[in-house]
């Protein structure tokens, strides 16, 4: 995307003053519905998840005073680390090939910057009034009125920002019970504190910041530009056919007065939420929210112009190219994105919910027994990963006549714990064919033989005297 | 200095915003390896929730990924007058 410096623009560098507030119009049409079903939808995902129920408990609930993560029918300890990592890479590679395909989709309809946003500017206009309303309140000396909109305004916005932060620990701590002891004033210092602190994020980001959080703090606009090529979606404005600009009555002939389909109203510029002009190009701070595009089509209807004076187009549509949807970085960004997606299925939906690890004991590598055996000594650790509790029992082979040395060979472990045995494992030296032998340890579930792992270790002897 | 004609407030948010970044990446990664509960089990601050040592700990973090993203600040102004 463009590489204008937003810290060389004038405009953008006051946006730190507060005298360039951005007064957004309201706009309508395709793609401004589309984004409030988005906004609707994802809002809805946000405040209902919590209060669902799975099995007695909270469906979603990432339990971190417990150390275990709940997803409807899954538990996650500690040890699935490795599923959260996989989630995230499968995450930033859906983000680089949507990107690819259709630019900054992200930024315009589903990041959360942006839906609430949306939401908090959709309250600001029920109040408020529309973009000329907002100026002209803003102007206005404070009186009696203006404190009573502004107050109006602001108590609404911290109500809802207040049951967002709510909602938010909510994911964190079981949120009926949250509730409760939030009427009885009977939260945890700490609850208290986050409740608070991300309720304040979400008014001052959704209130106040707003586009300037997309353009000083997002790492992602900052790099979303590497994932573009000239078949990526942008937002662009037809210059050819839009200049020269300029005003004209409805009834005027544009080629009479030498002028092209814009007729420079700046309605594009008025609802655009980053305060940009997208007539003078592909810039860094557009969001690819497209309401430039829904004003402007609204206008050229009115004028009785064709559509799409500003429109979704690619750089190479925009050259008269033809555009191809399976280039090599697509398809790359699709088969990686398909290979992790199947795999991390695969690997839930196979997932045992045990983990057996075996540390051989480092300070000496065997022991002769009175008996004339070969001893070593291993620590096993068992990790009940399911909800319930377990019984396991233990066996071990891979050498003839092997004998285990435990204390029971059969485990009690409850859901969640992990418990180290310590064991030793006796073999005949005459079966010892090598120095290093593998040995199998199997831990399996009485009440459950597909609960089952069996682990590998290392079995040291003497070399054989033949 | 370039960094002269940026804003204060920038200036403040480029050192603080990172650094709260990746404080969240630390204490995720830190605390998923080890068990607050386990590692202050033996100190004075065994009565310390899991929650009060998850939230201490990503403050503690900020305050060492700031002092680092503060320190780079520092470094990059020029060593010679001209």
């Amino acid at each position: 995307m463009a590489t204008k410096d937003p810290n060389k623009s004038k405009k953008s560098n006051s946006l730190y003053a507060s005298d360039a507030t951005i007064y957004p119009r309201a706009v309508s049409g395709l793609f401004a519905m589309w984004r409030s079903i988005g906004v609707l939808i994802l809002l809805g995902i946000y405040y209902i998840i919590p209060w669902m129920e799975w099995a007695d408990r909270q469906a979603v609930l990432f339990d971190l005073p417990n150390r275990k993560f709940h997803i409807f029918s899954l538990t996650f300890w500690p040890q699935d680390f490795f599923y959260f990592a996989v989630l995230l890479i499968i995450a930033a590679f859906a983000l680089f090939f949507f990107t690819a395909i259709a630019g900054r989709l992200w930024c315009g309809y589903s990041c959360p910057q942006t839906v609430w946003t949306e939401l908090f500017m959709w309250i600001a206009r029920k109040i408020e009034g529309d973009r000329p309303k907002q100026i002209k309140l803003d102007k206005m000396p404070w009186n009696a009125y203006k404190i009573r909109i502004k107050a109006t305004k602001h108590v609404i916005w911290l109500i809802l920002a207040a049951y967002t932060g709510f909602t938010f620990v909510g994911y964190f701590t079981p949120i009926d019970e949250l509730a409760v002891r939030i009427i009885e004033l009977s939260l945890g210092p700490w609850e208290w504190f986050w409740i608070i602190f991300y309720s304040f994020a979400t008014w001052g980001n959704a209130g106040f910041m707003r586009e300037q959080v997309c353009i000083y703090m997002c790492p992602y606009a900052r790099f979303q530009s590497a994932m573009f090529d000239n078949d990526t979606l942008i937002i662009s404005y037809d210059e050819q056919r839009g200049e020269p600009r300029g005003s004209r009555k409805r009834d005027e002939n544009p080629v009479e007065k030498n002028l092209g389909s814009c007729i420079d109203c700046t309605l594009c510029v008025q609802v655009c939420p980053t305060g940009i002009d997208i007539r003078d190009g592909l810039q860094y701070q557009c969001i690819a929210c497209s309401a430039c595009i829904d004003v402007c089509d609204g206008v050229m209807d009115k004028m009785g112009y064709e559509r799409g004076l500003i429109k979704y187009t690619t750089e190479n549509t925009r050259q008269g190219k033809s555009i191809s949807l399976f280039r090599p970085r697509i398809l790359v960004y699709a088969s990686s994105l398909l290979i992790m997606i199947l795999g991390l299925g695969y690997a839930i939906a196979t997932r045992i919910p045990l983990e057996v690890d075996i540390i051989r004991d480092r300070t000496r590598l065997f022991n002769e027994t009175d008996t004339g055996l070969i001893e070593n000594t291993y620590s096993l650790q068992i990790i009940n990963k399911d909800e319930q509790a377990h019984s396991y029992t233990i066996s071990a082979s891979g050498i003839n006549g092997i004998k285990m040395r435990i204390k029971s060979n059969i485990i009690e472990v409850a859901s969640g714990e992990v418990r180290d045995i310590p064991l030793r494992l006796q073999v005949d030296p005459y079966d010892l064919k090598a120095r290093s032998t593998e040995v199998m340890l199997s831990v399996i579930a009485n009440d459950n033989p597909d609960i089952e792992i069996v682990e590998a270790a290392r079995f040291l002897g003497p070399t054989r005297q033949r | 200095m370039a960094d002269d004609t940026l804003p204060t407030c920038q200036k403040t948010v480029s050192v603080l915003w990172p650094a709260f970044l990746m404080a969240g990446l630390a204490t995720i990664l830190f605390f998923t390896a080890f068990d607050p509960a386990v590692l202050l089990q033996e100190t004075r601050f065994a009565d310390v929730s899991r929650l009060g040592a998850y939230s201490t700990g990503f403050f503690l973090f900020w305050l060492l990924t700031t002092s680092s993203c503060a320190l780079t600040c520092f470094f990059r102004k020029p060593c010679n007058p001209k």
